[in-house]
């Protein structure tokens, strides 16, 4: 579904990326991780082209989607959830879901799927989004992407800002939507989390994927176990 | 006193639906559009060329309307390119620059060209009381015109999809992005907006005073001071500063003398911003 080969990126000609090649399969819940400052956010911020890759090559269900702007990779099916969520502060969380929708017409049966999968967001419909707490945005944000019922959503440290048992929560949400047949590539710095929710799983430090693997392979590998798992 | 009142509050909608064209530009794009004024000026020129030609009035100022939006695409289309490819402040300052030598050249064109012309639509017949005061026949079609074009504003922005959208654009353009909103395209669709709002200030304008070639740089400076006050990018600031400057502006003129009125419509800017640096709604970056 996603397929990532040589892929450079970074700021003003430095790249924080180096020649990542990584894919990501029909169905599958693909993690990345790595430590603060390792180039997840960078390297997400390309593949859904807030960035510009410097070299390398994205396709996306067999269409090249390599340096194409933001809103047209969105409207190919594939959308992004940013660590920075970028909601709208002065729109109603009714507003910010209608918008997800954009420009067709919302459909009832996503909307409701929505609703049941964060209740929360239900009971706020009128409230602007700038006055909510951070667990309510990160739900606001994902409900928005899932209205145009993308096939793959890309989640960039879905449990920043959060509180353990609401980042369990955010994590608990996706796998209710994997069953639904959702495809998800995520990046995460807690690392426990995102293992047990995921299949297969890349290990990226400072820019260069250094390991892959099932979410097994990488919970064994000693070197993961101690930097990333605290097992010692 | 109440004349004066109603008075302030007639010219203070279209100072605020003015300001609204100004501030949706300046709130989408980080564009401050300086030729603004001209824009409606030429727009009252089209409409008195037209009705000189023998076109009746209704159809004259739509094609009046429709010459303002024309003139917002093409700034979109041929000056404002290399501002787009500017971020934050150069963008401000290059299209700053540009609008303004535009703005030159159409006031000269238009004084060399058509140097006596003027858009006069004043409204004959008696006056109507209200509230215990005379009021025009003119003050009142271009007030109830402008009260439902602010309407019409609220119910676009409110509730359809195509307003939210450019209003997503505003608020966050990165997330905009991410949800498919293309922000060049809602951008251009707001200059020929704007043109239109413009175009339809300069008609309802001439409905109480005549809108001629010399009036474009004095429009964009009152659109300017109450886009300002109200907050850059705030549409419900620039209406309700509209209305606020509108009376400030009329009492003052009728206390002191419409000589003295722009510098203290210039005061009460300055003080507002020195109170509330980001204007009467604007929010804190």
């Amino acid at each position: 579904m996603l397929e990532v080969s040589g892929l450079s990126a970074g700021y003003q000609g430095n790249d924080v990326v180096h020649d990542v090649a990584f894919h990501v399969d029909q169905g599958e819940a693909v993690m990345i991780i790595g430590s603060n400052g390792a180039g997840k956010t960078t390297l997400f911020q390309t593949l859904c082209g807030l960035l510009s890759p410097s070299s390398g090559k994205v396709l996306f269900e067999e269409n090249d989607i390599t340096g194409l702007p933001a809103e047209q990779i969105a409207r190919l099916g594939m959308r992004f959830v940013s660590a920075a969520r970028h909601l709208f502060p002065r729109m109603t969380v009714e507003e910010h879901l209608l918008l997800g929708a954009y420009p067709y017409k919302p459909d009832p049966e996503t909307m409701s799927i929505v609703l049941d999968l964060f209740p929360r967001l239900a009971e706020r419909r009128r409230q602007r989004a700038g006055t909510m707490s951070g667990g309510e945005q990160q739900m606001l944000a994902v409900g928005r992407a899932l209205m145009s019922k993308p096939r793959l959503l890309v989640l960039d440290e879905p449990s920043t800002g959060l509180a353990p048992l609401l980042a369990r929560a955010a994590y608990e949400a996706l796998a209710v939507l994997r069953e639904r047949g959702l495809t998800v590539l995520v990046t995460e710095q807690q690392v426990p989390l995102a293992i047990a929710y995921s299949d297969r799983g890349y290990v990226l430090e400072n820019g260069f994927i250094r390991l892959e693997g099932t979410t097994e392979q990488l919970a064994a590998n000693p070197a993961v176990r101690s930097a990333y798992l605290g097992v010692t | 006193m109440i004349a004066n009142l109603l008075d302030g509050i007639v010219l203070g909608l279209q100072f605020g639906l003015l300001a609204t064209g100004l501030t949706l530009i300046y709130g989408l794009g980080g564009v401050l559009n300086l030729g603004y004024g001209q824009i409606a000026v030429t727009s009252a020129i089209t409409v008195a060329l037209a009705m000189d030609a023998g076109i009746p009035v209704l159809p004259a100022v739509v094609l009046g309307l429709l010459a303002g939006g024309l003139f917002g695409l093409l700034l979109d289309l041929t000056i404002l390119r290399p501002v787009y490819r500017l971020r934050g402040e150069a963008r401000v300052l290059l299209s700053l620059l540009l609008t303004l030598g535009v703005s030159f050249i159409i006031d000269g064109y238009l004084n060399w060209r058509y140097p006596l012309k003027a858009l006069n639509l004043y409204i004959g017949g008696g006056a109507i009381e209200i509230l215990g005061v005379l009021m025009r026949r003119g003050s009142l079609l271009a007030s109830a015109i402008t009260l439902v074009t602010i309407t019409g504003l609220f119910v676009f922005f409110r509730s359809t999809s195509l307003g939210r959208a450019i209003r997503s654009v505003i608020e966050d353009e990165a997330g905009a992005r991410l949800i498919g909103i293309d922000p060049k395209q809602m951008l251009r669709l707001i200059l020929v907006f704007s043109g239109v709002l413009a175009a339809l200030v300069a008609v309802t304008r001439s409905m109480i005073t005549p809108v001629d070639t010399t009036t474009g740089l004095s429009i964009t400076v009152f659109a300017l001071i109450v886009t300002v006050v109200g907050g850059l990018g705030n549409v419900v600031g620039a209406l309700l500063a509209g209305i606020i400057l509108g009376i400030v502006n009329v009492v003052a003129a009728d206390l002191i003398g419409s000589y003295i009125s722009l510098i203290i419509l210039l005061v009460a800017a300055a003080v507002t911003i020195l109170i509330r640096p980001a204007g009467l709604l604007g929010v804190k970056e």
